[in-house]
């Protein structure tokens, strides 16, 4: 097994996620906590080498998103556009996010942003982030001191 | 839209068995069994030929998606595929990995021959155009 295991208890993507998107006011309460959940939803994986990151973002293309990676963050920015010519009062339905929206998050790990590729396919989006050569993690040999200390007394009866 | 860019695909609608992309619906599809249909968000919105309905099918193909009309139920379902990341972990999860499965009842108005489909970049787009008895007819008013 290498690396950490993050997934108990940290979570990277609260610490920065701003959620910028303009919700709709107009839905029934029952499916306002779809549009709760942030836009685009990102599954993160790693094989201890890379982080993967798949980020769900029907109807776009790819020069309608932006990306950008540091050694610590990644930030998605875009704006998804209704069809041109449709208005608000021909809505029948409507569930899906549309507008604009930005969500910058934090890595788990230090990433080599020059090594970072993304592919873009059918709304999703594949994002691959080496980690740095520094941020692997290093076994520290444990030595014993240079010299041996006196050892800790059992405790006497009297001190009881 | 330029001509170089790539267009959508026309998906077929099919009636039952003859849409399903590999054998029938009891055939086992690749991929973990026990994964719950995933509901995709939707829009429909009204234009002066019909209905047009948009759904979100992220990571659909349109090999591994399916429309199929039984009676005035419009069912969609597209299969997709795991993400092929072997030896990785899953650390964070905003969305599930699973199938998308809907179904809709059209109404009577709709002409059920001519429903068209079209899949591009994730986002699938049926035209249920209106029935020409039911398609409102404009009528000059002469001064």
């Amino acid at each position: 097994m290498t690396g950490p295991d993050w997934a108990g208890g940290w979570d990277p993507f609260h610490e920065f996620q701003r959620e910028m998107g303009r919700l709709f006011q107009s839905f029934a309460s029952s499916q306002t906590f779809r549009h709760v959940r942030a836009f685009p939803p990102m599954n993160l994986y790693t094989n201890g080498e890379e982080f993967v990151l798949l980020a769900q973002l029907p109807g776009m293309n790819p020069d309608e998103v932006e990306l950008t990676v540091t050694s610590e963050t990644l930030t998605l920015r875009g704006e998804r556009r209704r069809p041109e010519g449709v208005t608000d009062d021909s809505y029948r339905r409507q569930e899906r996010f549309m507008g604009r929206w930005s969500r910058t998050v934090g890595l788990p790990d230090r990433i080599d942003e020059e090594r970072a590729t993304a592919q873009f396919a059918d709304g999703v989006l594949t994002v691959r982030l080496p980690r740095a050569e520094g941020s692997t993690p290093r076994q520290i040999a444990l030595t014993p001191p240079p010299e041996s200390r006196p050892r800790l007394e059992p405790p006497r009866e009297e001190d009881r | 839209m330029t001509n170089d860019a790539p267009g959508p695909i026309r998906v077929p609608v099919g009636h039952p068995a003859a849409a399903w992309p590999q054998g029938g619906p009891d055939e086992p599809r690749r991929g973990d069994p026990g994964r719950l249909p995933i509901t995709p968000p939707i829009d429909i919105h009204d234009g002066p030929d019909g209905l047009t309905l948009e759904a979100d099918l992220p990571g659909a193909t349109a090999s591994d998606l399916a429309i199929q009309l039984e009676h005035n139920v419009l069912t969609l379902d597209a299969w997709i595929p795991t993400p092929d990341l072997s030896g990785s972990r899953l650390i964070h999860q905003e969305f599930p990995v699973g199938d998308f499965h809907r179904s809709f009842i059209l109404s009577d108005d709709l002409d059920r021959e001519r429903i068209t489909a079209e899949l591009k970049d994730g986002v699938l787009k049926i035209h249920l155009p209106k029935s020409d008895r039911a398609r409102a007819r404009r009528i000059d008013i002469q001064s």
